[in-house]
């Protein structure tokens, strides 16, 4: 009995310091989770992989795409921003990439992110006119403002988040106002996700700012309408993008480049655990899977995540090596 | 590696909890329930509150298109007239031109505008169910710990009804606010109306008042100061919801400090934020000098 006691303890040490070595290896790693659901799934896989897969002590902090990557650039914290929508972003990530402060690690979702201004399906089907965003600021009778129906309204993007900005200066570019059109302030997720399911279960028509992958359009049909022009890069950098720009010129949005950023303490602190990152991608389709299955379920981005590992084993296991997958299979049975 | 011995049964370690599925059910089955509520009824509440919408549009139009020499005139003529003090209008109209010299004239405008008329509704709503309180212990046992709720639930909990019910803007933003900011002037008429004393009121009996006679002439009037400070609560309550109506979109001084969280503006979230204060001390300087006048007005008649 003594025996078997000793051999306990000393095979607990051992894992114990196993543990501490390997966490060694990698050390401790902070890393964003985004307030949206599909970012906080891919936070969540992240901090399971690095802690099972590769021994790292992972914490998820709480963030927002421009106060994380704003302390990330100027304290190096957090250490990974899993989902990082760089657009809105761009010059002063690239000026931090270029100083070597970060590192774009892989790219999130291999086909990038689709935002734009969307109409519900039923109202497409109705209107089969509108086609663009043009057409639609035509019609502000067909999308009356929530406060005052003599209007049009166009819903923004909450306040704060990058796509405000646009979406604002987008809206001045394409006249919106002579159209008849006001933006309508959504101030937050809640209250712009909210307005979707509303004007969805009223069977109102809707007429705004969303993006892809999301729970939200994998539940709800929605249409996204074109715009007139094609993406026009120098315009965007010096004047889209920017919260003061003066006279905006219609432009588009291009595809989304969803990248993983990493700081430069962790590209050379995590060796193994970094490769990782720089292969982890996943496509939207399966993102809107997990996420329908998430919004379904009612379940958190953590529930999501052993989801994932349990049951898409096809697509994780191609981020990581052998014996890594295996240690995290055992680990989220 | 601590761990207990096998024969201790996992209950005794785990909570017994609900099972996952049953648990995931019944939160389904109820928002199910709750929306098809919201498809049935959200139209009748919409039109139903049409009158607040059109009382609200009318009080910012009207705060916000007038002249600001002529809006600045008002609020400082109110604010005499109500304190009889020429040091609190004086410092009103510093105030309101502070705040219009630093750019935030029209949100705070629209932030004024939405505080009274939420205080209005407040008062309008929340006095006669004070009295109703006042005049029954039953009718008290049932309202206080819905009081209770509604000062307590944090309000993220019932925005996103809210915002299923009557979408986003002005409105929703007016319910959300009404329900944390009512429960003090409810609490507090009931309050006054039983502090009444005892003796007057049987001398009010005795000269043969009706009871309508006996609220309107003396209960009321003794409760006066009392009710004055649940307004006053009312008011400083509404303000403090100013930034999660802005969450549902809801204009003024919210959505720059909204804008300054998510963006480190600390400076644009300090103007905002002083600018905030600065109409609570308005509105506390003068509601609580009101009151004073009134008690001291009534000391007189009844003195």
């Amino acid at each position: 009995m003594k025996k078997l006691l000793a051999s306990t303890i000393l095979a607990a040490g051992i894992m114990g310091f196993a543990g501490a070595a390997s966490a060694e290896d990698c050390g401790r790693v902070t890393i964003a989770n985004m307030n949206w659901a599909s970012a906080e799934v891919l936070a969540n896989i992240d901090k399971i992989i690095l802690e099972e897969g590769y021994g790292c002590d992972a914490e998820l902090v709480a963030g927002d795409t421009q106060p994380t990557l704003t302390s990330m650039i100027e304290k190096g914290e957090p250490d990974v921003a899993p989902e990082a929508w760089v657009n809105a972003m761009r010059v002063v990530l690239d000026k931090a990439t270029e100083e070597g402060k970060l590192h774009y690690a892989s790219e999130s979702l291999s086909e990038g992110g689709v935002e734009g201004w969307w109409i519900p399906k039923y109202v497409a089907d109705k209107h089969p006119e509108i086609k663009t965003v043009v057409d639609a600021l035509n019609h502000p009778e067909v999308f009356p403002h929530p406060d005052d129906a003599s209007k049009g309204g166009l819903y923004n993007c909450p306040e704060g988040w990058g796509c405000r900005v646009i979406t604002t200066n987008q809206f001045k570019a394409y006249d919106g106002a002579e159209h008849g059109f006001e933006l309508v302030e959504t101030g937050s997720a809640a209250g712009l996700d909210g307005s979707i399911a509303k004007a969805y279960e009223a069977g109102e028509p809707w007429f705004g700012y969303y993006w892809a992958p999301t729970a939200l359009l994998g539940k709800y049909d929605m249409v996204k309408l074109d715009f007139p022009v094609e993406f026009n890069k120098e315009e965007w950098d010096s004047c889209t993008s920017k919260p003061d720009c003066a006279d905006p010129k219609p432009n588009a949005w291009s595809k989304s480049e969803v990248y993983t950023v990493v700081t430069d303490r962790f590209k050379q602190a995590g060796g193994p655990a970094y490769e990782y990152l720089e292969n982890r991608s996943w496509e939207n389709n399966t993102v809107n899977k997990l996420l329908a299955w998430m919004s379904d379920n009612q379940a958190t981005g953590e529930d999501a995540a052993y989801h994932f590992l349990n049951e898409s084993p096809d697509v994780w296991t191609n981020w990581v090596s052998e014996d890594v997958a295996e240690k995290v299979k055992k680990a989220v049975k | 590696m601590v761990s207990l011995p096998e024969w201790v049964p996992d209950w005794l370690l785990d909570f017994p909890a609900m099972d996952r599925s049953t648990l995931t059910a019944i939160k389904k089955t109820i928002d199910t329930g709750f929306r098809e509520f919201t498809r049935a009824y959200g139209a009748g509440f919409e039109t139903a509150l049409s009158p607040v919408k059109w009382f609200m549009f009318w009080m910012e139009d009207l705060l916000t298109d007038s002249s600001w020499i002529l809006v600045l005139l008002v609020i400082t003529g109110i604010a005499y007239l109500a304190s009889r003090s020429l040091k609190i209008a004086a410092s009103v109209a510093v105030i309101l031109l502070l705040v219009g010299y630093f750019g935030m004239w029209e949100d705070t405008m629209s932030t004024i505008a939405m505080t009274v008329v939420a205080t209005l509704l407040a008062i309008i709503v929340g006095i006669p169910i004070g009295i109703l309180m006042a005049r029954s212990d039953r009718v008290q046992s049932v309202f206080n710990p819905i009081l209770d709720v509604m000062q307590t639930m944090p309000s993220f909990v019932y925005l996103v009804p809210v915002i299923m019910l009557l979408g986003i803007g002005r409105v929703p933003g007016l319910i959300a606010v009404m329900v944390y900011a009512i429960p003090p002037i409810i609490r507090l008429t009931n309050l006054g109306i039983r502090l009444v004393d005892k003796d007057v009121l049987e001398a009010a009996d005795a000269f043969g008042s009706s009871s309508w006679q006996r609220l309107k002439n003396v209960q009321m009037p003794l409760a006066l100061p009392t009710i004055m400070a649940g307004v006053n609560q009312t008011i400083m309550m509404a303000l403090a919801m100013v930034v999660v109506a802005a969450m549902i979109g809801v204009p003024g001084l919210g959505l720059g400090i909204l804008r300054s969280i998510n963006n480190q503006y600390f400076t644009l979230g300090m103007f905002n934020g002083l600018a905030i204060v600065g109409i609570a001390i308005i509105f506390d300087r003068v509601s609580q000098a009101y009151g004073k006048r009134l008690q001291k007005h009534l000391e007189v008649v009844h003195g």
